[in-house]
């Protein structure tokens, strides 16, 4: 059922698109039926299940518990209800408000906001909770950004605001589930940890809070919503009345129950509602545009409401209730009325409606009952709601003086709201000369006339809302809360509050004229507007001067960050480290140091070169070192894929230095005194490191497995081989598509980039070695012998990979040896080139990997390998992956020479001998 | 304590190397960087234990732990195309290998510098025609 009345509101908004192509702007009146209906599940829904609570639940993500779970209590219906009922009223009212034409846009947006709205009030799971609210505030910038150039700046400083509250929601979810162990808001709120732990409760109280006033608008988040009044009438009353403000009136009576007893939520709450509310009420006082003053009048609204949910007592929460009600209805009639009088006057500035005669009795009549229960007037809902907030405040809880002042603070505001109530009233139908202006057509008055009589109707017979009111109190109070709303109270308190406010209202009414003339020149120092705006500037500014830290182009900048940063870590290692535990065995050899000398001695030349070439070489030799070093850890094939990938990198540099010139530049000492000061810090981190963390243990169970077991189940006796194909087969697969997209990445730089050209060489013509064919003679012959020798070499290698020495990786860099052979052997470019397919090797291998990945299906698992005997012999899908393996890795060599190797442009003319390279720059 | 020594004088002699302006430079550092890593990962399977891991070995307490050397089998021949990829960029970014540098007015900033400025210290340049003498 919950799902159905979600669902029914979700087809309005899908719809939307087809409804509004087919019949224009009547897709108002399409729309609003979806909503009475999802209104009326609701309904049955939650009078299906009297007691309890309707509720309904689908998986959503269950490994994290979270449910996309729905929850109907007495508090979500009546905000449902508003959404569904007050939305239905604003799409059939903007049916007629709009222009001719599609308007696909507001509609998809206003049924979604709906949808985003039901759904949060709906939600029994804070995540979906937070997802609805953030998606309200999206729904809300869209709207007002859809309203032309003007929306802009507004629709981003809203965004802003309540995106910021979306963060702080966040954190709130994040930290309540983390507490209390579950996403359930109906479990969360009845956890113990919120009176157990008032830290806790304070936090959560706090972050609440402050999502609830950016939403809300309250003080000081407050300047948006006047900000937002650029959106259209019909969005400006459905935001202000029933969606997104009442958002944050939703969450915090929600979370009422749990965090009420926090002092600082009371205090947070009273202090912000009540001076919003009197600033919002000022600031209506002054103003002129009628929606304006509207939107400031929602801004004072919700600060009493924010306010009584603040105090918290029973009384509060169902005064706090009803009023929500009541306002939802006056706001949106009174917005949509605004918007009927400028629809048909053309304004809506006080200033210019006086010098035109309104003769719109229905309007005028459906404005005056509206802004009479906003003011408060007997036989209205505003009234009733009035009465029962002043009994509230009165009661406030603490020291005496606390209710006192609480109790007059809402005075002065009920009398500001009384005069901005009448300054509506007279404002917009005093004018007696002037252009006539006509009533306008049933359709556009119904929908606000039929929430302004809902007002004048409930606010005869109160008690028609009892059931409901009583309902949603006692969700937010947390205890079982009986409302009786009467029209009478007696000669009460607070009925003689009302008489003072009538009294004072009506004069402030009466002398209107003086009074603008008194508030006119009264400014805010600081305008909000300014404030967002400002914080937004020093944000951006703020991320330059960060961005410009780090906003370099220069490698050097940012390489030396995290050796810095490692340097740091290893640094507070030393200071601060535990003990650490006793080396086993004996982790030196003598003959080590000999390995330990020829590196330092390659890398004290590395670091020392002053040409390219010498560079190389010697980097070389710390690759060889470095090879002997695994060799003497008994890690033979580590060793030789070493041995093998230092030939290769020389032989692929030989084809770049070439291009570069001979010589590294100079750099003054002081340049080269930082950079050497951080590598001895660097260094001396690492061997601290190391030495901390070499052999201070046995050795791991995962390596013990794989050398007692490793043989018997894979049939390999080469262990490292086997954990490459057999056991650890998925790593494997995942770099070799990496090495293949590094190959692909390599041929599309050198396609879309052309490498700069060839130096040219100062060669001695007369030197019997000039000539590059009288050159190769020696590596030609010997390449003839030794070229095919290699290629068997290296299929040897492959298939005994799996039980001695050898693999996939080892042969095809033996391989890629052979084709380097092959190219230097070549008297020139164009000779040497290997015309293989190299990037479909690539592809070949990577497609083998995981088509043999995929055979494993058929004993249970991808990459799992299958066994068996043919024709006697052991055969295993493992070799099969080797040799995937062995296409991608020749793939990226042969990549890497052919395209390197080249002088003319890869996308050139095939086969064409190459043009010098001067004709090809 | 000998491959620790050693992995400390790969990283410092990397560290030094990636610091310098030339972009081969910068790649024979990641290169040492790649020896000294995979060296460590080395010497997190202990050193004491030195014997090659082949089939199935009675006694543990000599046999080298396995598992690392599976890890930096891979990681050489990745650290391989990496080096390629880095290679590539190095010929097909600026004619003189510089990188970009935030000092202004140093020796080889820029293509626009001024057209007498070389790379190489004017005077040591024993080889004009290949240093400066194409531009």
């Amino acid at each position: 059922m919950l799902f159905a009345c979600l669902g029914a509101s979700l087809l309005a908004c899908v719809a939307a698109p087809v409804v509004t192509r087919t019949v224009g702007r009547a897709a108002g009146w399409v729309s609003a039926l979806p909503l009475l209906v999802a209104a009326t599940l609701a309904v049955t829904a939650r009078v299906a299940a009297p007691g309890s609570a309707a509720e309904a639940r689908v998986p959503w993500m269950p490994t994290l518990g979270v449910d996309l779970a729905l929850r109907l209590d007495d508090l979500a219906l009546l905000f449902a209800l508003l959404v569904l009922v007050v939305g239905a009223a604003v799409l059939g009212y903007s049916a007629r408000y709009l222009g001719r034409g599609r308007h696909t846009s507001f509609f998809v947006l206003m049924t979604a906001f709906a949808t985003a709205m039901l759904l949060l009030v709906l939600a029994d799971d804070l995540v979906v909770l937070f997802v609805a609210w953030e998606a309200t505030t999206l729904c809300s910038f869209l709207l007002i950004a859809r309203s032309g150039p003007a929306g802009r700046e507004p629709a981003v400083r809203t965004l802003l605001v309540t995106a910021a509250g979306g963060l702080a929601l966040l954190a709130a979810v994040a930290l309540i589930v983390v507490r209390t162990g579950t996403t359930r808001i109906s479990e969360l709120l009845t956890d113990p940890v919120w009176t157990r732990d008032p830290a806790f409760a304070t936090t959560v109280a706090v972050l609440l809070a402050v999502a609830a006033f950016t939403k809300s608008a309250q003080f000081p988040f407050h300047a948006w919503l006047p900000d937002s009044m650029v959106a259209i009438t019909p969005v400006s009353a459905y935001l202000h009345a029933a969606a997104m403000v009442k958002a944050g009136v939703y969450l915090l009576l929600r979370f009422s129950p749990a965090v009420s007893d926090v002092p600082t939520w009371r205090l947070l709450l009273v202090t912000g509602g009540l001076v919003t509310a009197v600033i919002g009420a000022v600031a209506a006082l002054r103003r002129h545009d009628l929606k304006e003053l509207l939107a400031y009048s929602t801004m004072s609204q919700l600060g009493l409401l924010t306010a009584l949910i603040g105090v918290g007592t029973p009384a509060a929460l169902t005064a706090a209730v009803v009023h929500t009600v009541a306002h939802a209805l006056f706001k949106s009639a009174l917005f949509m009325l605004v918007g009927v009088v400028d629809h048909e006057a053309g304004t809506r500035d006080i200033r210019r409606l006086r010098t035109m005669r309104l003769s719109m009795p229905v309007t005028a009549v459906a404005t005056g009952t509206a802004a009479a229960s906003m003011a408060g007037v007997p036989l209205l809902l505003g009234f009733v709601s009035k009465e029962s907030m002043f009994a509230a405040f009165l009661d406030t809880p603490g020291p005496a003086w606390v209710g006192a002042t609480v109790t007059g603070v809402a005075v002065v505001t009920a009398v500001l709201t009384f005069a901005y109530s009448g300054r509506i009233v007279f404002g917009a139908f005093a004018g007696r000369t002037g252009r006539v202006v006509r009533e306008a057509p049933v359709t556009l008055w119904a929908a606000p006339v039929l929430c302004a009589l809902a007002g004048l109707v409930l606010g005869a017979a109160p008690f028609l809302l009892d059931p409901l009111a009583a309902g949603a109190a006692s969700v937010a109070a947390g205890t079982p809360v009986d409302v009786h709303l009467v029209l009478w109270h007696g000669l009460t308190l607070a009925l003689g509050m009302s008489v003072l406010v009538f009294v004072l209202g009506s004069t402030v009414v009466v002398t209107r004229r003086r009074v603008d003339r008194v508030l006119a020149p009264l400014r805010a120092t600081v305008s909000g507007i300014a404030v967002v705006d400002g914080s937004r500037a020093g944000l951006v500014r703020l991320g330059a001067v960060v961005g410009g830290w780090t906003g370099t182009d220069a490698p050097r900048r940012h390489l030396a960050v995290p050796v810095v940063c490692v340097t740091a870590i290893a640094l507070v290692g030393v200071l601060g480290g535990s003990p650490l535990r006793p080396v086993v065995g004996d982790p030196s050899l003598p003959l080590d140091w000999l390995l330990v000398a020829l590196v330092a001695g390659g890398v004290l030349a590395a670091v020392r070169a002053r040409t390219r070439i010498a560079a190389v070489v010697v980097v070389g030799v710390t690759g060889f070192a470095t090879a002997l070093w695994f060799f003497a850890l008994g890690a033979v094939d580590v060793a030789l894929t070493q041995l093998l990938v230092e030939i290769l990198t020389v032989c692929v540099m030989v084809l770049l230095l070439r291009r570069l010139p001979v010589r590294f530049a100079a750099e003054r000492v002081r340049r080269r005194l930082p950079a050497a000061l951080l590598a001895i810090a660097a260094g001396t981190a690492t061997t601290l490191g190391v030495w901390a963390f070499t052999g201070r243990r046995e050795m791991s169970a995962a390596s013990e497995y794989f050398l007692r077991q490793g043989e018997q189940t894979t049939g390999g006796a080469n262990v490292v081989n086997t954990i490459l194909v057999d056991f650890r087969a998925m790593d494997t697969l995942g770099e070799l598509t990496v090495l293949g997209v590094a190959g692909v990445a390599v041929a599309a730089l050198l396609h879309a980039r052309r490498p700069v050209p060839v130096r040219s060489a100062r060669l001695d013509d007369r030197s019997p070695l000039a000539d590059p064919m009288d050159n190769t003679v020696f590596v030609r012959t010997v390449t003839r012998v030794v070229g095919p020798l290699i290629v068997l070499l290296s299929l040897l290698l492959l298939v005994r990979g799996h039980q001695e020495p050898g693999g996939g990786f080892i042969a095809a860099l033996v391989g890629g040896a052979g084709f380097a052979l092959l190219y230097l052997a070549a008297p020139s470019d164009p000779a040497a080139r290997i015309r293989w397919p190299y990037l479909l090797l690539i592809g070949c291998g990577v497609v083998v990997g995981t088509g043999t990945g995929l055979l494993g299906y058929v004993d249970g698992s991808f990459l799992k390998p299958l066994h068996g005997e043919v024709f006697g012999m052991y055969l295993t899908t493992a070799l099969v992956f080797d040799v995937g393996v062995y296409l991608a890795v020749v793939g990226v060599v042969l990549t890497a020479f052919n395209l390197l190797g080249r002088q003319h442009r890869v996308d050139g003319p095939g086969g064409a001998p190459a043009p010098d390279e001067v004709g090809a720059r | 304590m000998t491959l620790a020594v050693t992995a400390g004088l790969l990283v410092a002699g990397a560290v030094y190397l990636f610091l310098q302006r030339e972009m081969l430079r910068v790649i024979l550092g990641f290169v040492l960087l790649g020896h000294a890593v995979n060296l460590a990962l080395m010497a997190a399977g202990g050193t004491s234990r030195r014997a090659a891991p082949f089939g199935s070995p009675e006694e543990l307490s000599a046999v080298a732990d396995p598992l690392p050397q599976a890890f930096v089998l891979t990681a050489i021949v990745i650290a391989f195309s990496i080096t390629v990829f880095m290679l590539v960029l190095a010929v097909t970014g600026r004619e003189d290998d510089t990188t970009e540098d935030d000092t202004t007015g140093e020796v080889g900033t820029g293509p626009d510098r001024p057209a007498g400025g070389s790379d190489a210290v004017p005077g040591v340049g024993t080889d004009p025609a290949a240093d400066g003498g194409r531009r």
